[in-house]
């Protein structure tokens, strides 16, 4: 699970010259299309993400339905083609509503993080002073946790559920995103536009949305795409643990957890499941990579 | 330097490793050695040294009877048939026919601790004190919340003289010499040469027991030899040294077990089994008092109020299928208690697997499929004696829907899920909450039926979770409580036991077969019918 | 400098005491009753109570708190619930193990991820460089706790050649530097390293396609300095960063260990934590974390003076 501060120092881009415009998302994007690697991360991502979604119309078997007489089948069945769990239920079709969680508590504490870091950051960095050092001692203070520990901790404490695992990733995501916002903000407040339009009287929000917002959410936007991984390897974790999703509902990390206890008798079936979240969390990664060479414009 | 010479430095690196690990390759911990005993346990923690064990009934089982004795204990030397309570300290008893609560006990002479000092009276008295009375200098908090449940039903002790200790109850209670088995004898000598200090003498205990503590180190290890001077001869250990390792995670246990780095694994799941087989392992089970049940609420929002409903429920469950699932390694449950046990009696109330009958119960009771009955239920990922919760629940909630009840879970860590059950089904937390899925023993009258059936018996003074109030349980239970003849007594408890599955007070469905792993070199062992066994007669050769 | 180490030190302090009401909170977050696993079955209402004024739980929590940090203060970190021995005293055996074990992924973790950072960083931009990055992402994606299972059931199990958990035949008492303890290492380090390579290639990467795009190393190419020295150039400006990052990444695995120590029995903080967790003994829960953030703080605090020292580049605020 990775180590935020790392990324912190690495993600940098805004070098403090220029505002970002709409020409400089578009070329991101184009930059991100001729970019092979990262497309095909994306096209398995989207397939993986459409999946989950119609996943009703996708699954070729009821994801809860048990049967003592088929469990454990092996992947290459001809019904079932990845094979059963240790209930007999399809492990295809568990995996393909598996994504609707895994993704979700993948995604989830990222978005929040975001809004709510990003926000602290910008609020910090702006406005400086008291409340800057207010509001980044206590982001400090979560910040000297281990990261791992940290949501440990606060799921060990509050209980297994999806809720208290969303709770303790987004806690454990929030400081480092408040930092990059921070940083950021910092930067552009004394920058001479922002000056400028300070001195024409323009008032403290408009400046914040116009100029402050669109440069912090290339730095954030490129930090965060690296934390989803992140995320969903650590609510899998969580799971494995017991702490996260609880049953029935499928998701990876718990099917990983449940099937574990199979793998003398039917390896690949308890390996599938691992397999599905290295993938997805590979994907995520390279994909951010991409993103970020791609915003890392050098003229 | 190129990329090149890059990747053969890499490939040198990995080289070298790889032949180190294949030269130096001693697998000393592959290989048993005769006469040491290497067992993996289920808890996360070597259980209190001090007497009374912590972790429950595996605590007594490995910490617990194997360091200490108690006035009584139970005959585990026996596969065929629930296990008994016999004389150990203590000899023989009577009750007082004129007072049937005072207990009048003649000790064992020639026992000694492992420090030499002799056992008598003294020594008893002095260890009731430990746990009950907290102005006696040796009085331990820790040790008596771990022994609470066994010495309840004790109101006082006395010394008559060097060889007898008359006990007094607070009630008339004839289930007494059950509980005096998990009361544990610790040296008093021993605790003075150690300044009196209980955490001193954790780390250099001494007991009565056939196994004496050479070393432990928290969450790793204990070392326990054989005490040569066990008063008992036919209960001298055949292995030499016995040492225990805290493995919690099951995965964990077979893969040492299947590696050689243990000679016994405790609990192996279900699934691991054919593999183990398939390498020449012995798997043992047998019956024991346990039963993984779903303890239900009969206050007045729970559907369980409604006999037809908890009938319904113990039709629907395809025990037979759940037995399967777990490899074989749970038998259907018909009750509280087994068919084979004494208490059993004789239940109009066949329970077994007939969802016919179960929609024709529901129907009666308004409901179906299409209009299912809603109960929410509290169940654990793990635990002690909780098997495989999770893929069992899942699989009662499929069975339960095809007839029409529909189950919701809340789910929580075992020691929540305890704390639910101590609090009882009328306290806040609990409200809405129709069952508690928290597995459950019978190994004394008490907590199998007595106290899970009394309507006196209520959280947390009892066991009886969800109120079940029944007037000819209640009678039923009182008489056993004062039935001194053991025979007598389990009369009335197959009575008590007939009526409960009658009434279908709970939803009653596996007993577990209670699995352990062994290597094949491991020789000897009896599996009793109980939640604690006797490693004095195995041997690893 | 020294100011600025002073200034450091000094700046540790409130978020030393951030982080002991952190954890100090956590605990009474916590669902359910602390004292609900020592409480004896069938005990009384005023058996309850007495246990629990005895563990001081039925005090207002500002008091509760400032009675803690005294303790904690004086090296005090309370008893555990379920063992009745000092946190203090459990905690400190443990981290030792951790450390043990975290080190050697680190540097598992730094040969590994050196490797592969510097081929890529080498041919920065090339498909080469996409797929050594794409194995070194690999570190980072994979779910090492998976890893650690199957490393299990291949090398243990299957081939028998190594140990499958715990330290050795003696326990943690007799781990030593001979191959009979070092064989129950390699599996849980070596799963537990694929974090830090993965993280150490990506940042070496960095490091040294920046290093070599600069102007000066042009320049000794230009000269024809011959490769090897342009490579020692490399490792010198790439090296006190990377030296950072392993630091952090020590730091990060004392508590990032407890899915790899479960799943190998590794008599560390985590499998201590994760005891403590399922047992709920909030005394020993609440000692682990705040010993763990403390370390962590600390070795933050060092990487931070050191790479100060080293680099006098970095200039900090």
């Amino acid at each position: 699970m990775s180590q935020p501060a790392i990324a912190v120092a690495g993600a940098a881009p805004f070098k403090g010259k220029r505002p970002a415009t709409r020409s400089f998302w578009r070329n991101v994007l184009r930059r991100l299309l001729q970019d092979r690697f990262t497309m095909i991360c994306f096209g398995v991502l989207m397939l993986i993400i459409l999946a989950a979604i119609f996943a009703p119309l996708i699954a070729p078997h009821d994801p809860y339905r048990t049967s003592m007489a088929r469990r454990l089948i092996a992947p290459g069945d001809a019904r079932h083609w990845l094979g059963t769990d240790e209930l007999g239920r399809d492990l295809l079709s568990r995996l393909i509503y598996g994504g609707r969680l895994s993704l979700f508590t993948g995604f989830t504490p990222v978005l929040l993080a975001t809004l709510i870091g990003g926000a602290l950051g910008v609020i910090a960095g702006y406005v400086g002073g008291a409340v800057n050092m207010l509001i980044m001692r206590v982001i400090d203070v979560f910040y000297a946790f281990p990261s791992v520990l940290l949501a440990v901790a606060i799921s060990g404490v509050l209980g297994a559920g999806i809720g208290n695992t969303i709770l303790s990733l987004t806690l454990v995501f929030i400081p480092p995103i408040a930092r990059v916002a921070e940083s950021v903000a910092t930067q552009m407040r004394a920058q001479d536009f922002v000056e400028a339009a300070r001195a024409t009287g323009a008032a403290n929000w408009r400046i914040v949305t116009a100029h402050v917002v669109p440069n912090v959410t290339g730095p954030i936007l490129s930090y965060a795409s690296s934390l989803i991984s992140v995320s969903i390897v650590l609510a899998s974790g969580l799971s494995f643990l017991g702490l996260g999703i609880t049953p029935p509902e499928p998701e990876w990390g718990l099917m990983l957890n449940t099937l574990r206890q199979a793998i003398y008798v039917a390896p690949l079936n308890a390996i599938i499941p691992g397999a599905m979240i290295f993938v997805t969390s590979m994907c995520f990664n390279l994909m951010s990579d991409g993103l970020r060479s791609a915003m890392d414009v050098k003229q | 330097m190129t990329r090149r010479s890059f990747l053969r430095l890499l490939s040198a690196a990995s080289l070298t490793a790889l032949t180190m690990m294949s030269a130096q390759h001693d697998r000393a911990w592959a290989q048993g050695k005769p006469g040491v005993l290497r067992v993996a346990m289920t808890a996360g923690d070597i259980p209190l040294t001090t007497g009374q064990p912590s972790q429950g009934g595996e605590g007594i089982r490995f910490m617990g009877i194997t360091l200490y004795d108690g006035l009584t204990r139970w005959d585990l030397s026996k596969s065929d048939k629930a296990a008994q309570i016999i004389p150990a300290l203590a000899e023989s008893w009577v009750v007082n026919p004129a007072d049937q609560k005072i207990w009048t006990f003649t000790l064992r002479k020639g026992v000694t601790f492992h420090d030499g000092s002799e056992f008598n009276a003294d020594a008893v008295v002095w260890n009731l004190d430990k746990l009950m009375k907290k102005e006696s200098p040796q009085f331990d908090q820790s040790q008596a919340n771990q022994a609470a449940s066994y010495f309840a039903p004790i109101a006082s002790w006395r010394k008559i003289d060097d060889w007898t200790v008359e006990i007094t109850t607070k009630r008339v209670d004839a289930v007494l010499p059950y509980n005096l088995a998990s009361l544990f004898m610790s040296s008093p000598k021993r605790w003075e040469e150690l300044g009196k200090d209980w955490a001193k003498f954790a780390e250099k205990p001494s007991g009565t027991g056939p196994w004496m503590l050479e070393s432990f180190k928290p969450r790793e290890r204990a070392e326990l030899v054989r005490n040569p001077n066990h008063w008992d001869k036919t209960r001298i250990t055949k292995s030499e040294r016995l040492i225990l390792l805290p493995m919690p995670d099951a995965n964990t246990r077979v893969a040492a077990l299947l590696s050689g780095q243990v000679d016994w694994i405790e609990a192996p799941p279900p699934d691991s089994v054919p593999r183990l087989k398939q390498q020449k392992m012995q798997i043992v089970t047998n019956l024991y008092p346990h039963i993984w049940p779903y303890q239900l609420s009969f206050l007045d929002d729970s559907p369980f109020k409604d006999i037809r409903i908890r009938k319904a429920a113990n039709l629907a469950i395809d025990r037979e299928g759940i037995a399967k699932m777990l490899g074989g390694l749970a038998v259907p449950a018909k009750g509280m208690v087994d068919d084979k046990h004494p208490w059993f009696g004789k239940p109009t109330f066949q329970i077994k697997y007939d969802p016919a009958q179960a929609k024709a119960l529901l129907k009666e009771a308004g409901y179906g499929p299409d209009k299912p009955v809603k109960v929410k239920v509290i169940i654990s990922p793990s635990g002690s004696g909780q098997m495989q919760p999770l893929p069992m629940n899942e699989f009662i909630k499929e069975n339960f829907k095809d007839v029409g009840i529909d189950m919701e879970f809340e789910v929580m860590d075992w020691e929540a899920l305890r704390t639910r059950r101590r609090l009882g089904a009328d306290a806040p937390e609990n409200k809405g909450r129709h069952g508690i899925n928290n597995s459950w023993a019978y190994w004394d009258p008490d907590i199998g039926l007595i106290a899970a059936a009394g309507s006196f018996a209520r959280v947390p003074v009892g066991f009886n979770w969800g109120d079940y109030k029944d007037a000819k349980a209640d009678e039923l239970a009182l008489k056993a409580k004062a039935a001194f003849d053991a025979a007598e007594q389990n009369k009335i408890l197959a009575e008590l036991h007939t009526r409960l599955v009658d009434e279908a007070m709970w939803i009653w469905v596996v007993h577990d077969l209670n699995p352990r792993a062994m290597r094949p070199n491991v020789k000897g062992f009896v599996q009793a019918q109980s939640w604690f066994q006797d490693l004095t007669p195995v041997s690893v050769e | 400098m020294l100011i600025y180490v002073l200034r450091r030190i000094l700046y540790t302090v409130p978020i030393a005491i951030g982080v002991s009401l952190v954890c100090f909170a956590l605990i009474h977050l916590a669902p359910g009753d602390p004292l609900s696993s020592i409480i004896p079955e069938g005990a009384s209402p005023e058996t309850v109570a007495q246990i629990r004024t005895a563990y001081g739980f039925d005090r207002p929590l500002p008091v509760q708190y400032l009675k803690w940090l005294g303790h904690v203060v004086t090296g005090d970190f309370g008893t555990s619930i379920m063992t009745r021995r000092p946190v203090l005293s459990e905690v400190l055996p443990a981290i030792a193990n951790t450390l043990t074990l975290a080190a050697a992924a680190v540097t598992f973790g730094f040969l590994l991820g050196c490797a592969f950072g510097v081929v890529s960083g080498y041919v920065a931009g090339t498909p080469t460089d996409r797929a050594v990055t794409a194995v070194s992402i690999t570190g980072v994606s994979i779910p090492h706790y998976w890893l650690g299972m199957v490393l299990i059931v291949v090398f243990a199990v299957n081939l028998n050649l190594l140990p499958a958990t715990g330290m050795g035949e003696g326990g943690s008492g007799s781990f030593g530097f001979g191959w009979d303890s070092l064989q129950y290492l390699i599996l849980p380090a070596l799963t537990l390293s694929v974090i830090p390579a993965g993280i150490i290639a990506r940042s070496v990467r960095g490091t040294v396609a920046e290093v070599r795009k600069q102007d000066y190393m042009q320049t000794l190419y230009a000269k024809g300095l011959p490769g090897r020295r342009v490579f020692v150039h490399v490792v010198k400006n790439a090296l006190p960063a990377v030296l950072a990052v392993m630091g952090l990444q020590l730091a990060q695995l004392l508590g990032g260990s407890i899915l790899v120590e479960t799943v190998f029995s590794w008599p560390g903080t985590g499998f201590l934590l994760n005891n403590a967790i399922f047992t709920r003994d909030l005394p020993m829960l609440q000692g682990t974390i705040l010993v763990l953030a403390m370390f962590f703080v600390l070795i933050n605090l060092l990487v931070d003076i050191l790479q100060t020292a080293v680099d006098p580049r970095i200039k900090r605020a």
